[in-house]
């Protein structure tokens, strides 16, 4: 039976077709995906690797939120230019606490990977509310209502813990029932604030290339 | 029995709404790029969360209300047969509908699942698994009560879009619930990645390709009154392209913290992938010029064909920025803006704008209300994406070698501020572009809207059964 | 519109392209004169306009202007040429190999006229290239562009005798192949930067 009379069947059987499409769209996934996702070593922690605090988790989830990763990547290339101006080039294991990944695919702002401990708080705190108070050529919104609303209003983050502990992160008994009072008194400021200073923080002490 | 082609009518009135809607709420972000503070301190009109509305309106709100009015349409008329369980179609309708309106909402809101184009969080995604599983029988259930012996190839490239995305949806929304409104990706880092761009790009495939090459393979030969140039060449497109497309999702994640072989797998077949993209563009061009001789002049076509130009151009400039050495000046720059866009405008858009031309004075049985607001349209289309993506170009290009560029010390030149200070003017000039492609769309609302004022969906029946022709 | 076709017709192909599509309709310009005589010509101005600018002014892309050694400006100046004359010869031999399939004129030298009337205000309007700050560059030759586009929609059906619905499905192939030149273009140049032919970059 060459390819044509076979194909004759397929298009005159929907049964035929609905498989044949099933099975062929299936194999790139098989053979590449798959692995990835079954392989181990692409989500064991790298050394150092810190699970995100409760103040860091809801940073995050605001960063989410807020769709930071439409306009900021976090994701160092191995290239000179790149590793010149961000720092080490990121490594699987940086990222094994991150569900879901912030990779981006667009650098409208500069890279975050990073960005862990090269400002400080103070700067982080005026650039979120006003971005243009710190960078004036700056096209980032601004975010005064950081300020406005308490993290975790929702009274959520001992939820979302334990939810994450199910899959895998390191959370104690203990670290989620004192997550709420680590949250009591703090902004959402604080919340993006911490989270920013948490990047990147695996390899401080890297060595340069 | 008759068709039932209300349904038609009214996922394309849908369609038509979305892309005023997505392409204003485009417009919009464009502008903030521009001038940031338009966002007037509300949290729901802040770049991120719109942009992200921007994309969740026009793919899934104006892109799938198009594929689904069309691929009803069409299914019926190849299967000589009314639409198979026309109640779970309504059902469609008012269910994709109200995910989309609610799901636009949750993300002003800020609820976000955090992934690209699988913004919208579980109770959502559960909502689209139920639709569109349903669509998917009202489809293959009009197929499988045919009474055309074969399927027609259009029905190929649709049932591949409703497979295809059944299992990257599922795949890719796999996650635990916390809350109502936050969920958590069952995959994490680099293994998210690579889940996320497998889903990703074949979105892109099969949604904005795959599903648009079905409405292709249907509308271009009715509108050229010609049957497709070449039989075989499409077989063997159809099958090569359902194949190669679910590999090239890597190509998104080049140089980045995942295996160098899955980089060098998605690239190579990225660069596969051009022979069945174009094979079919092939044989629209060559289907379209083989009538030649009978056509009539009309604005339907002239953006059928323009489409299959941008078609080349897009199928050919993504294995082109697939390739490493390209990809490292392109990558996170406005080129991949331009590219998105010269497809998502230049082909899903234009086809799907000149098929509505065609169909709506069909559905009204009233010729098309002005020929010549549809001409105008066209140059304001055409005009709007030359603007957007050849801004996108000059911004891109410019990115990418100034990001690269380092001193004769060996230390990079130029500071991100300065450079993202740069492109400023190229912001404005592709808000221009997307303002022009806007104004030619609310022209064609307008247009179809009069065209159909006040009339019913026409009734058609299907042709009598061939005994010669029919199944058993 | 002068019988011979030749640079001296420049001033009426830009100022009046409808009477010179209907000129070139009744005429067969020989191929070799229309690229002997005019498009090569008019096809230097581009890199001749670019060299210049570059080495007074540098590339201004928005920062400070990144200044190149004279050689790699030449160097990347000629590739400019040859990719220009490339693209005219193939666009021109392209239209007519399409002239079988919408029944069009299969005079290779009416080809190359349409393709030397569609592009010449696009050679024009590269004076820009002058002052090569890019985004300039761009919002000039962007209207341009989109003007000789107009160009091929209106010209095509005049020139090349196909009446007007063969003529856009033409003039839209002719279009396709035009925007994959394009990318084709920018994607080599940047392959070729990478490879230490232009700015100093550091992958």
């Amino acid at each position: 039976m060459n390819f044509l009379s076979l194909h004759r069947k397929i298009e005159r059987h929907s049964g035929l077709l609905i498989f044949g499409i099933l099975v062929v769209s299936s194999i790139g996934g098989l053979v590449q995906v798959l692995p990835i996702v079954l392989d181990d070593s692409h989500s064991a922690p790298a050394a150092g690797l810190a699970v995100y605090s409760p103040l860091e988790l809801e940073g995050r989830d605001i960063y989410i939120r807020e769709s930071c990763s439409t306009c900021h990547t976090q994701q160092v290339r191995p290239l000179l230019a790149e590793v010149k101006r961000y720092g080490p080039y990121s490594r699987a294991g940086e990222f094994a606490y991150d569900r879901p990944f912030l990779w981006g695919s667009k650098r409208t702002g500069p890279d975050l990977a990073r960005v862990g401990g090269k400002y400080s708080d103070a700067w982080h705190q005026v650039h979120l509310l006003d971005p243009r108070a710190v960078v004036p050529a700056s096209i980032m919104p601004a975010y005064p209502w950081f300020a406005e609303r308490d993290a975790d209003q929702g009274r959520t983050i001992a939820a979302r813990m334990r939810t994450l502990r199910m899959l895998g992160h390191p959370y104690s008994d203990e670290d989620i029932a004192a997550a709420p009072a680590a949250l009591e008194g703090k902004t959402e400021l604080d919340a993006v604030t911490a989270y920013l200073q948490s990047l990147g923080r695996s390899m401080q002490g890297a060595p340069q290339p | 029995m008759n068709y039932e082609d209300r349904i038609v009518t009214a996922f394309t009135a849908c369609a038509v709404f979305w892309a005023v809607l997505g392409m204003l709420a485009g417009v919009y972000v464009a502008a903030e790029l521009v001038w940031p503070t338009i966002d007037i301190g509300l949290p729901g009109l802040s770049f991120g969360r719109l942009r992200t509305l921007h994309t969740t309106l026009v793919l899934f709100g104006f892109g799938v209300s198009g594929l689904i009015a069309t691929g009803l349409y069409s299914v019926q008329r190849t299967s000589h047969v009314r639409l198979f369980a026309p109640g779970l179609a309504w059902f469609v309708l008012y269910a994709w509908q109200l995910t989309i309106v609610l799901g636009g909402a949750s993300i002003m809101a800020g609820w976000n699942a955090g992934k690209e184009y699988a913004e919208l969080e579980w109770p959502f995604d559960l909502a689209i698994a139920v639709a569109w599983v349903s669509f998917g029988i009202v489809f293959f259930g009009t197929i499988a009560r045919r009474k055309m012996e074969a399927i027609y190839i259009s029905n190929w490239f649709y049932g591949a879009l409703i497979i295809v995305v059944a299992m990257l949806h599922i795949v890719n929304s796999l996650a635990l619930p916390a809350t109502l409104g936050k969920s958590y990706s069952l995959f994490a880092g680099a293994q998210d990645a690579v889940v996320e761009w497998w889903y990703g790009h074949n979105a892109v495939g099969f949604l904005l390709t795959g599903g648009f090459l079905g409405m292709l393979y249907y509308f271009l030969p009715k509108q050229a009154e010609q049957p497709i140039w070449s039989y075989r060449l499409s077989i063997v497109a159809f099958w090569a392209f359902v194949y190669t497309y679910i590999w090239a999702g890597p190509h998104h994640l080049h140089y980045h913290a995942i295996p160098e072989w899955v980089q060098s797998l998605g690239m190579v077949m990225s660069l596969i992938l051009l022979a069945p993209s174009w094979a079919t563009m092939v044989n629209g061009i060559m289907t379209v010029s083989a009538a030649a001789k009978k056509l009539r002049s009309d604005p339907a076509l002239k953006f059928i064909v323009l489409s299959l130009a941008f078609y080349g151009l897009a199928t050919f400039e993504g294995p082109m920025l697939a390739i490493k050495s390209v990809n490292v000046f392109s990558h996170f720059t406005e080129w991949t803006i331009g590219h998105v866009h010269s497809g998502a405008l230049g082909w899903n858009a234009l086809i799907t704008f000149g098929t509505f031309y065609f169909l709506v004075p069909r559905l009204a049985g009233a010729p098309l209300y002005s020929a010549r607001l549809a001409n105008i349209h066209f140059w304001l289309a055409l005009a709007g994406i030359m603007l957007y993506v050849l801004s996108m170009w000059g911004a891109g290009v410019s990115q990418g070698v100034l990001w690269l560029s380092l001193d004769e010390l060996g230390e990079v030149r130029f500071s991100f501020n300065d450079v993202m200070a740069a492109m400023k003017p190229y912001y404005l000039l592709r808000f221009v572009g997307g303002f022009l492609f806007l104004a030619g769309a609310v022209l064609m609302a307008f247009n179809l809207a009069r065209t159909f004022a006040g009339r019913r969906t026409v009734t058609v029946a299907p042709p009598p059964a061939h005994a010669a022709r029919g199944l058993a | 519109m002068p019988a011979r076709f030749s640079i001296f017709s420049l001033v009426k192909v830009l100022f009046r392209p409808k009477a010179a599509f209907e000129t070139l309709a009744t005429q067969e310009p020989p191929a070799t004169r229309v690229f002997f005589g005019f498009a090569l010509w008019i096809g230097l101005l581009p890199p001749l306009f670019a060299y210049i600018g570059t080495m007074n002014f540098g590339w201004r892309l928005g920062v400070e202007p990144v200044f190149l050694p004279q050689r790699t400006v030449f160097a990347i100046s000629a590739a400019y040429f040859v990719a220009l004359l490339l693209g005219f010869l193939t666009s021109a031999v392209i239209a007519r190999w399409m002239a079988v399939t919408y029944d069009a004129s299969q005079s290779l030298g009416r080809c190359f006229a349409l393709m030397a009337v569609v592009g010449a205000p696009l050679a024009i309007g590269s004076v820009i290239h002058l002052y090569p700050h890019a985004f300039i560059n761009v919002l000039v030759l962007v209207p341009t562009l989109i003007w000789s586009m107009y160009l091929l929609y209106r010209g095509l059906p005049v020139v090349l005798h196909t009446g007007p619905n063969r003529g856009m499905l033409m003039a839209s192939a002719l279009i396709a192949y035009l925007l994959v030149a394009a990318v084709s273009l920018l994607g080599v140049t940047v392959a070729l930067w990478g490879s230490g032919l232009g700015p100093l970059i550091g992958t």
